[in-house]
C-alpha cells in the first residue's frame, strides 16, 4: 500500500516548498481588501491633502500649485487659529475624560449585575448608535433652551424660579459630545470587563481589602488599556467632530473643525483647511502614541 | 464610581473611615493577629454556625444548619451540587448574606460584617490568582492589606512558597504556571495571611485526576503539618474521606451527618447518606407472608438471615461486600442471581447481575469460572446490609 503513494524526493521537495510559499502569502492575500481600500481612499487622500496645505492661495482660486509654509506660519502665530486649537483640545479632554469615567462605570455595573439586565443595559448603549448625529442634534435643541424639556423639568421640580437656557453653551456642546461618544466607550470598556474573572473581586476582599483598595489594586490596573483605548477613541472623535459643538455651542466656540469648514467653504481657502487638518492628524497621532506607551507591556495576561 | 461601587455589590454604607482602612483603625480592629496564627487559646471552637438560613428567591439554599468547627480541625462538606455546601461556606466567608441565624468565628459574631473585615481566607475553584501579580505580589497581597511590615511580608512569601514547594516561582504570573501550581500558589496566598479558618471551594475539582490525588496528599500534608482550622467544600467523596476529621454530608440544604470519615462510610444514619458514600446496589423488593418478591410480584431466590416485617423496603448492598460463589455458601444472607453482563476493572471484574427485576453488582478479584447467563450464588453478611423502608 506505501508504495502506491510513494512519491520520489525531487517532486516532495518541490511540494514542500509550494507549500511553504502559500503559508507566506496567505496573509498578504487575507489583508489584501482592507489594504487596497485604506491605501485607495484613505492613504492616497491624504497626500494629497498634505500637498495642498503648502499651496499658495491666490484670489479665491482652489487650486494654485507652489510651495509656501505661509499657511502653517499663519496657523501659528494668528490667536484666532491658536485659540482653536487650544479649544479644540480641551473640550475633548473633558469630554473625552467625562466619557470615560461615566462610561466606566455603566459598564463595570452591567458586569456586576446579573446576566438578565445585560440585555437591556446593552439595548439602551446602543440606541444612540440607532439615531443619526444630527437627529441627536435636533433632540437636544429641544432639550437645551429656555423652553426646552431641561427648563421645565427644573422649573417643575422647584430647583430654579426663573426659566433657563443653556442652548448655545459650551456645557451644551460638553453634554452633546460625551453623548454621542458614550456608546463607543462604554462597549469597548464592557469587552475588557467581561475579560475579568469575578472571582478576583471576592478573592481581593477575602484577603482583606476594602471595597476602594480592590479597586485600586485589581480594577484599575485589569482595566487599565481598556481605559486608555476607549479615552483615545473618545479623544480621537471629540478632535475631529464638527456638528455636534459647532450646533450646541457658542457662536464663539471655534473648534479646528469649525474652521477647517468655514477655511474651505466660507473663505475658499483650502490650503488653510488642509494645514489646520494635517494639524489635527499629527496632534491626534500624537495623542495616539502617548496614551499607546502608557500600556503596561503585558497588555494581555491569558498566557 | 466608589458610591456606585458600594450600590453594586449589595452591601450597606460603612463609615467612611472603615472604607478607606485608616491605619489606626484598621489595625485596632482588624480581628487577625498579623504576627502569628490567632491565639485566643481560651476557645477551643473555632467557628460555630448557628441555625444558618440562606434563601435564593423561593429556593432554600441553606436551610437551619448548625455546625462546630475545632481548631485544628479539616470539616468536609460533602454532597452533590444544589445540596448548599458551596453557600454554606460563602456564608461563612462573608459573599453571601444570612437570612438566618449566626456565625460565630473565635468566639465573636462576624455575619454583619463584610468579607474584607473577616479573618477567614478562601481557596477558589479557579485559583482566583491575580493575572496581573507574580506569584511572589499574589502571595503578598493579603500582608499589604493587613499593614505587615515590609521585611515580615518578604519573610512570610518565602515561608509560604516553601510550604507550597514552589520556591524559585516568585517572579512568574499565573499565566506562566500549570494548573496545579496555580492552586498551590492560591494556597500559599491564603496560608500567608494565616486566618482563623481556610475555607476551600473545591479547589481541585478543575484538576485532572493524577494532580487531583497528588494535591490532595499535599493538602492533608499541610494540615497535618501546620494544623490550621479547614471547612472544605467538594462533591469527591475520595476527597472528602482521605483529607477530613469529620465529614459532612449534605442534601438539599441541611447536614444529613457529621461524622468521622469512617463512621460515616460504615455507619450512614440516612439512606441518602448510604447511597451517595461509596458505591451501593438497591435491591427493591416486597415482604409478604409466603416469601420475597421483586416489585412485580414474582418471588425471587432472596434468603435472609434476619426476617424482616412485612411490607415494602429497599435492601442496599456494596459490590465490593459481596461474595461470589463458593465463599457465598456460609454466608447468611444468599441470593441466585443470573450473571447479565461482565466488566473488566483491571484490579477486579465487576458482575452485573440480575434476578427477576432485581439488578445488582458484585467485584470479584479474577474470574470466578463463569460466564454471562450462567446462575450463580451470592451471598452477604448482616453488617453489610442496610435496610431502608
Amino acid at each position: 500500500m506505501t508504495d502506491a503513494v510513494r512519491i520520489d524526493d525531487a517532486s516532495y521537495e518541490t511540494q514542500r516548498t509550494a507549500q511553504e510559499r502559500r503559508k507566506l502569502l496567505a496573509p498578504w492575500i487575507l489583508m489584501l481588501p482592507a489594504l487596497v481600500i485604506v491605501l485607495v481612499f484613505f492613504g492616497i487622500p491624504t497626500v494629497y491633502m498634505v500637498r495642498m496645505s503648502f499651496n499658495l492661495h491666490m484670489d479665491q482660486r482652489l487650486y494654485v500649485p507652489g510651495f509656501t509654509f505661509e499657511h502653517y506660519v499663519n496657523l501659528f502665530s494668528n490667536p484666532l487659529f491658536t485659540n482653536a486649537i487650544l479649544t479644540t483640545i480641551k473640550l475633548a479632554l473633558v469630554a473625552s475624560l467625562a466619557t470615560v469615567v461615566i462610561g466606566y462605570a455603566f459598564a463595570l455595573l452591567v458586569w456586576l449585575k446579573p446576566a438578565r439586565w445585560r440585555l437591556l443595559f446593552i439595548g439602551l448603549a446602543l440606541a444612540p448608535l440607532l439615531i443619526s448625529e444630527i437627529a441627536i442634534i435636533f433632540g437636544w435643541w429641544m432639550f437645551f433652551p429656555k423652553n426646552g424639556l431641561l427648563s421645565y423639568g427644573l422649573l417643575s421640580a422647584g430647583l430654579i424660579h426663573e426659566k433657563i437656557s443653556l442652548m448655545y453653551t459650551e456645557f451644551a456642546a460638553f453634554v452633546g459630545l460625551v453623548y454621542v461618544t458614550l456608546p463607543y466607550c462604554f462597549f469597548i470598556l464592557l469587552s475588557i470587563f467581561d475579560g475579568i474573572d469575578k472571582r478576583l473581586l471576592e478573592a481581593s476582599a477575602d484577603l482583606g481589602a476594602s471595597p476602594l483598595k480592590t479597586f485600586r489594586e485589581v480594577m484599575l490596573p485589569l482595566t487599565w488599556t481598556g481605559i486608555l483605548v476607549a479615552f483615545s477613541q473618545s479623544f480621537i472623535w471629540t478632535m475631529g467632530t464638527y456638528a455636534t459643538p459647532s450646533a450646541l455651542g457658542p457662536d464663539t466656540l471655534w473648534t479646528m473643525g469649525f474652521l477647517i469648514q468655514e477655511q474651505m467653504l466660507g473663505k475658499h481657502n483650502w490650503p488653510m483647511a488642509s494645514a489646520l487638518a494635517v494639524v489635527l492628524v499629527i496632534g491626534v497621532a500624537a495623542v495616539m502614541v502617548v496614551t499607546r506607551s502608557m500600556q503596561s507591556e503585558r497588555t494581555s495576561f491569558h498566557a | 464610581m466608589f458610591l456606585l461601587w458600594k450600590v453594586v455589590n449589595d452591601e450597606g454604607f460603612l463609615p467612611l473611615a472603615d472604607v478607606l482602612c485608616l491605619p489606626g483603625r484598621a489595625e485596632q480592629e482588624c480581628p487577625c493577629d498579623p504576627r502569628g496564627w490567632s491565639k485566643s487559646l481560651t476557645v477551643s471552637t473555632a467557628l460555630e454556625l448557628r441555625n444558618v438560613i440562606r434563601r435564593f428567591g423561593t429556593v432554600v439554599a441553606v436551610n437551619d444548619v448548625s455546625l462546630n468547627v475545632s481548631k485544628g480541625e479539616f470539616v468536609t462538606l460533602l454532597g452533590p451540587s444544589g445540596s448548599g455546601k458551596t453557600s454554606t461556606l460563602r456564608l461563612v466567608g462573608g459573599f453571601e448574606n444570612l437570612d438566618g441565624g449566626s456565625i460565630l468565628l473565635n468566639g465573636q459574631r462576624i455575619d454583619h460584617l463584610p468579607a474584607y473585615r473577616r479573618d477567614t481566607a478562601t481557596i477558589f475553584q479557579s485559583g482566583a490568582l491575580f493575572p496581573h501579580k507574580t506569584v511572589a505580589e499574589n502571595v503578598a497581597y493579603g500582608l499589604r492589606m493587613r499593614n505587615v511590615p515590609k521585611d515580615a511580608i518578604m519573610k512570610r512569601i518565602s515561608e509560604s512558597l516553601d510550604i507550597v514547594r514552589l520556591k524559585g516561582f516568585e517572579a512568574r504570573y499565573p499565566a506562566q504556571l500549570s494548573g496545579g501550581q496555580k492552586q498551590r500558589v492560591a494556597l500559599a496566598r491564603s496560608l500567608a495571611v494565616r486566618p482563623a479558618i481556610l475555607l476551600f471551594d473545591e479547589p481541585l475539582s478543575a484538576l485532572d485526576l493524577s494532580l487531583r490525588l497528588q494535591l490532595r496528599a499535599e493538602i492533608k500534608r499541610l494540615h497535618d503539618e501546620l494544623k490550621f482550622t479547614a471547612i472544605y467544600v467538594t462533591h469527591d467523596q475520595g476527597e472528602a474521606m482521605a483529607m477530613s476529621s469529620r465529614v459532612a454530608v449534605m442534601n438539599a440544604g441541611a447536614i444529613e451527618q457529621i461524622d468521622k470519615p469512617e463512621t460515616v462510610f460504615h455507619s450512614p444514619t440516612s439512606e441518602f447518606v448510604y447511597t451517595f458514600i461509596g458505591e451501593s446496589c438497591c435491591l427493591p423488593v416486597r415482604v409478604t407472608s409466603a416469601g420475597i418478591e421483586d416489585k412485580k410480584g414474582q418471588a425471587v431466590g432472596l434468603r435472609l438471615g434476619e426476617r424482616l416485617a412485612e411490607g415494602e423496603c429497599r435492601i442496599y448492598v456494596r459490590p465490593s461486600r459481596l461474595r461470589l460463589i463458593s465463599e457465598a455458601a456460609l454466608l447468611p444472607n444468599q441470593l441466585t442471581a443470573r450473571i447479565h453482563f461482565i466488566e473488566f476493572l483491571g484490579d477486579l471484574y465487576r458482575y452485573h447481575l440480575k434476578a427477576g427485576a432485581l439488578e445488582l453488582a458484585a467485584d470479584h478479584a479474577g474470574s470466578i469460572g463463569h460466564g454471562v447467563g450462567d446462575e450463580i450464588e451470592i451471598g452477604w453478611r448482616n453488617e453489610d446490609m442496610r435496610v431502608f423502608r
